[in-house]
């Protein structure tokens, strides 16, 4: 693009920013300024009054108590297991979401019953129903609990991988479950690449093996990235998970309370966010390594 | 199944049968079993007689269905003051209003921060991913005092505003802008558009599954979500139907509660059903006909 007058870019700025100011507004009201009151209060000792809430800045020492309350201790271990859940379950779904949603792409018969089916679990996976589903054992396959498989994966593995992966076999149709809209995202996807395409690849001589690897994947590649950030954001801001509980549990909690329990929220942010990195910078790594071959 | 693919570009389901079909189906069928699971148990659970409900592990299919459970929800229903229809009036109301609003909000938002260059554009961008990955339950005492400080504690609207600018709906959107051919929309400049008929006449068209799902999914916090009428909201007749089915399984013992419990969360999922069959088709009609290859 050439260099464009200065008339010209205060029009585009005008344009955009009243595109995005209603947003920008609810946005800077409901959750960037409550996350920063909440910041400060990770720096404070907050007690609830009757009169109001009473605040006393103590710098850091709420994320000192973290790292050295039992309270604390039993969150930093229930961010570990999460981030081991995570190695787990985000390749899992991934791959199962492509899977599903490259058959969902074939022509065949009921094709629409079945992808209404597939995206059915975004009403249960998010609602309170998978709660109680949860709570009742019902997202459980007792098969899987009865077959000694549970027994097996405790005797062959240490104990800190033992646990993620019992847990994912017992969850696996939890699993199912959560990939709804990333088999959504996947399905439109495909539905942008050519069908004649496939046709030129198989006159080629391509089998359906390279056509998915060179023809579909490619096509797949970002969305494979907004599928991993979905997934882990899913899952991370789930209300069953532990470390939220801990959040929820210590925020009217008498010897904690509500600026711990904000230092606490933060540490799981700052512990997300890494997550987060770690993964982008995985893919990126991966994706480079396929363009070099 | 190819010689067909010309003339059934843009449909679902294709018309005829063929046994080339029967591998996906295979594959497909026994995990759509799995997907069904959840749906199965939330409507045989409503109807299970008490000793049903302490099965251990639960079961799926109910044995003696009865109606008990409703019934006993209903005389409950009876002995509070305020009727049935106004909490369940004030929730319709509320979700509408989320729906309406939080669609165009964020779909104005995604089309500026996808398709429009202005300044600032990168830093909102990056802004909303990394507020993606802070857990709203953190933010729930900063948020009361800004809505005590606008003076909206006890308005109707503080049922509204909250979900309005959420990151998550926001994220999913642009990702399917991002999906619309740049060529496309100057093509469309090119012939004279201006950038609110761009947004209307070719964002919004092509990114309505994005949008279905959107509606799906905040159609589901907000009409479950009986926060804001907990945290934000004195007045009685000002709550919603989702605070309202939660106090009465709430306050009844547990045991006959949790049939109670189970036919609430029958009622409280079922407009969740019918917003999804209503919207399902929209959600996975395409975005095959976007125009440009």
């Amino acid at each position: 693009m050439t260099k464009k007058p200065m008339k010209r870019n205060l029009r585009n700025n005008l344009v955009g920013w009243s595109f995005l100011s209603i947003w920008a507004i609810g946005f800077i009201l409901f959750m960037a300024y409550p996350l920063i009151l909440s910041f400060y209060y990770s720096l404070s000792k907050v007690t609830l009054s009757g009169e109001g809430i009473i605040v006393d800045f103590i710098w850091f020492e709420n994320y000192r108590q973290i790292f050295s309350s039992a309270a604390g201790f039993s969150f930093l271990q229930s961010v570990r297991d999460f981030a081991f859940e995570i190695l787990f379950k985000v390749p899992i779904i991934t791959v199962f979401a492509i899977i599903i949603a490259v058959l969902l792409n074939q022509k065949m018969k009921l094709r629409g019953l079945f992808r209404a089916v597939y995206f059915l679990p975004v009403i249960i996976a998010s609602g309170p129903v998978i709660n109680q589903l949860i709570s009742q054992g019902a997202a459980t396959i007792p098969l899987v609990e009865e077959s000694g498989l549970i027994d097996l994966i405790n005797s062959t593995f240490t104990e800190s991988l033992a646990k993620p992966i019992a847990n994912i076999f017992s969850e696996l149709i939890v699993i199912l479950w959560v990939s709804g809209v990333q088999i959504l995202v996947f399905i439109a996807a495909l539905q942008k690449i050519d069908r004649s395409t496939y046709e030129a690849a198989m006159i080629d001589g391509a089998g359906p093996w390279e056509s998915f690897w060179k023809i579909t994947m490619p096509a797949l590649k970002s969305m494979v990235t907004v599928s991993i950030i979905f997934t882990i954001i899913n899952l991370a801001t789930f209300s069953e998970n532990d470390a939220i509980l801990h959040i929820k549990n210590n925020m009217f909690a008498l010897d904690t309370g509500f600026g711990f329990s904000s230092a606490v929220a933060w540490i799981y942010f700052i512990a997300l966010a890494l997550i987060l990195g770690v993964a982008m910078f995985a893919i990126r790594l991966f994706t480079k390594d396929k363009v070099r071959r | 199944m190819k010689k067909h693919s010309k003339f059934q570009g843009t449909k679902i389901n294709p018309s005829r049968f063929h046994p080339s079909q029967i591998r996906y189906l295979v594959i497909l069928t026994p995990v759509v079993m799995f997907m069904l699971l959840p749906l199965l148990y939330i409507f045989n659970h409503a109807f299970k007689p008490l000793e049903e409900l302490f099965y251990y592990p639960p079961r799926f299919i109910v044995e003696r269905p009865t109606l008990a459970n409703f019934t006993r929800l209903f005389q409950v229903t009876g002995t509070s003051g305020i009727p049935m229809s106004r909490y369940f009036f004030n929730s319709v109301i509320v979700t509408v209003l989320v729906l309406v609003a939080s669609v165009l909000i964020s779909t104005m938002a995604g089309y500026a921060l996808s398709k429009l260059n202005f300044k600032g554009k990168k830093a909102m961008n990056e802004i909303n991913t990394l507020s993606l990955m802070f857990v709203g339950i953190a933010v729930t005492i900063p948020r009361y005092l800004i809505v005590e400080q606008l003076g909206l504690i006890d308005n109707f609207f503080v049922h509204v505003l909250p979900y309005l600018a959420v990151p998550v709906g926001l994220f999913l959107i642009k990702q399917f802008v991002d999906q619309i051919p740049n060529e496309l929309i100057d093509a469309s400049r090119v012939d004279g558009a201006n950038e609110w008929q761009i947004y209307t006449k070719i964002i919004l068209p092509l990114i309505k599954p994005a949008i279905a799902t959107i509606v799906i999914l905040s159609f589901q916090t907000v009409w479950n979500s009986a926060d804001t009428s907990t945290t934000y909201i004195n007045n009685d007749l000002l709550k919603t139907f989702a605070f309202y089915m939660n106090t009465l399984t709430a306050n009844t013992n547990a045991v006959a509660g949790q049939g109670m419990a189970a036919a609430a969360s029958l009622i409280m999922f079922l407009p969740n059903l019918i917003i999804f069959i209503v919207m399902q088709s929209k959600v996975m009609d395409t975005m095959a006909h976007s125009g440009i290859k």
